[in-house]
């Protein structure tokens, strides 16, 4: 369970402090997805920041199973945007690193490594670099890295961005899957309405900064769907997307001054 | 077969040039086609060669011109690294340091050396310095960028999964730096000689430095060019050492391509 109770934000400017996020309240349960969206820019990042320990809220507090969270704790595993996979290790180096970080012995740390490898469909490339892998099998190992760990609550920040479409919708699948089997707690940050529908059970949308929490939405579909590739093809998936449309108040009036 | 014939054709290539160099200068001065005093052949080479190894100061000339390099480069390189690891981690240290370590780095190593022999003396110790002094800037410069353009989301990423300052720093800082030390080996074999050889050249007793400069006084041309090639082929062995070790440095970028 994570918890998010009047969290505020703000950073030293030039002049005065300059509030990222004003008040923001939700929680996300115990197996539950929630998607957080966003106008770019608007605090999306700073607010996982906040949850992965790495910041401190100026006002507020971000709550772990009722505790404050102050500090990284291995409760919390988070799957970044960009690759977190070491390029001098061996995927399998790089699955059992936090395992390494925690002290864990080489052999029981190697042993649930490769099970993990398995489980992710990676058997074979354990002793490959990096480098060598596809963007998708990369994705699974980094996904296979933050889980290794067995955190409570994971926590995404656009981690799909950089795939192709194909990847995406098969990678997106199997996280969900995958948090579902383990009853998660899973947070993610996307600017993708399409995706945020598919995957969560609720989508929270922020405002402009300072980010306040504008709406949240129930988005039942992905549960109900087998695939989450599926959901946009779905009746209602239309006006979900529609409202959330709405909500986040995209500027367009770029294009008619153009004209 | 297409490739062994090209390999075989660079092969032969190769022995033809050198056979040319060779045949050439040895008629060349023999017919006195090239001035003796300008250019020395193949034969009067080995033979000055012969007599610097008969009276032992071939021997001892190149073996501490190599022992000079050789420690220049490793204690050079090993300083370069560790402060180019260290002082990114303080801060305050670094900003504080950076002006005058490009004040140092700025200035020559030819007139540096003199101050080199001033403080240790005529012996090796002299030359050793002025190796670590030049190795230490081809070093610690590219480590030094390197570890102040660490890659921000490997770092948050072994915060997040608890990893200490300690852990970060062998973990990510020292592993990222290692293609930056790579290159820090390459430029730097290659100054340490210099550094050597300039030390011998500002003042000496022995050394292939010491040799070349008296022969040049003594208008012995042929020992002029046996110090010259001989710091040639030492040059190329260092620089063919130094590349071997690109493989076990950084391993990840050598293995399989996708």
């Amino acid at each position: 369970m994570l918890e998010f109770r009047n969290v505020g934000f703000s950073f030293a400017g030039r002049r005065e402090p300059i509030e990222v996020l004003h008040n923001v309240s939700f929680a996300c349960g115990e197996d539950e997805i929630v998607a957080v969206i966003g106008p770019s820019g608007c605090g999306k990042s700073t607010l996982l920041s906040l949850a992965n320990g790495l910041r401190t809220p100026t006002a507020g507090e971000v709550l772990v199973d009722g505790k404050p969270v102050t500090e990284p704790s291995s409760l919390i595993g988070m799957l970044f945007q960009q690759s977190t996979l070491l390029p001098w290790r061996s995927v399998v180096e790089n699955i059992e690193l936090g395992l390494e970080i925690r002290g864990e012995p080489k052999g029981s740390r190697r042993a649930k490594a490769h099970t993990l490898m398995r489980q992710y469909g990676l058997a074979g490339f354990e002793r490959k670099y990096p480098h060598a892998l596809s963007g998708g099998m990369q994705k699974r190992a980094a996904l296979a890295q933050t889980l290794a760990v067995e955190p409570e609550v994971l926590l995404l920040d656009e981690p799909f961005a950089a795939l192709d479409a194909q990847t995406r919708a098969v990678i997106e699948n199997d996280v969900v899957k995958i948090c579902r089997a383990g009853k998660r707690t899973m947070l993610m940050v996307t600017h993708d309405i399409a995706e945020a529908i598919s995957m969560s059970d609720r989508v929270v949308v922020l405002s402009r900064r300072p980010a306040t929490v504008k709406e949240i939405y129930e988005t039942p579909l992905s549960r109900r769907a087998a695939n989450v590739a599926d959901v946009p093809g779905m009746p209602e998936f239309a006006q979900f997307f529609k409202r959330i449309w709405n909500a986040l108040d995209i500027s367009i009036t770029g294009m008619s001054s153009v004209a | 077969m297409m490739i062994l014939s090209h390999r075989l054709l660079v092969i032969i290539g190769r022995l033809v040039v050198l056979a040319v160099i060779f045949v050439g200068t040895e008629l060349g001065v023999r017919y006195g086609v090239m001035n003796q005093l300008f250019f020395s052949s193949p034969s009067e080479i080995f033979k000055a060669l012969l007599a610097q190894w008969s009276n032992g100061t071939f021997l001892q000339d190149t073996g501490i011109t190599i022992l000079e390099t050789l420690l220049g480069l490793c204690a050079g390189s090993l300083l370069g690294m560790a402060m180019g690891l260290i002082l990114p981690q303080l801060r305050l240290f670094s900003n504080v340091f950076e002006p005058f370590l490009m004040v140092l780095n700025g200035i020559p190593v030819i007139v540096i050396a003199p101050l080199f022999i001033l403080w240790l003396g005529l012996g090796i110790l002299s030359k050793i310095g002025i190796g670590v002094y030049i190795v230490f800037f081809a070093m610690f410069i590219p480590v030094y960028t390197a570890s102040l353009r660490l890659d921000s989301t490997l770092v948050d990423a072994l915060c997040v999964m608890g990893a200490s300052r300690y852990q970060i720093f062998w973990k990510v800082v020292v592993p990222s730096s290692l293609p930056s030390v790579y290159t820090g080996l390459k430029i730097g074999s290659g100054l340490a000689l210099i550094g050597a050889v300039i030390g011998e050249f500002v003042a000496s007793r022995s050394g292939l430095g010491h040799m070349i400069l008296y022969a040049s006084g003594t208008l012995d041309t042929p020992t002029l060019y046996l110090g010259i090639i001989t710091l040639g082929v030492f040059a190329a062995a260092l620089s063919f050492a130094v590349d071997a070790l690109g493989p076990v440095l950084v391993r990840w970028r050598y293995s399989d391509e996708k």
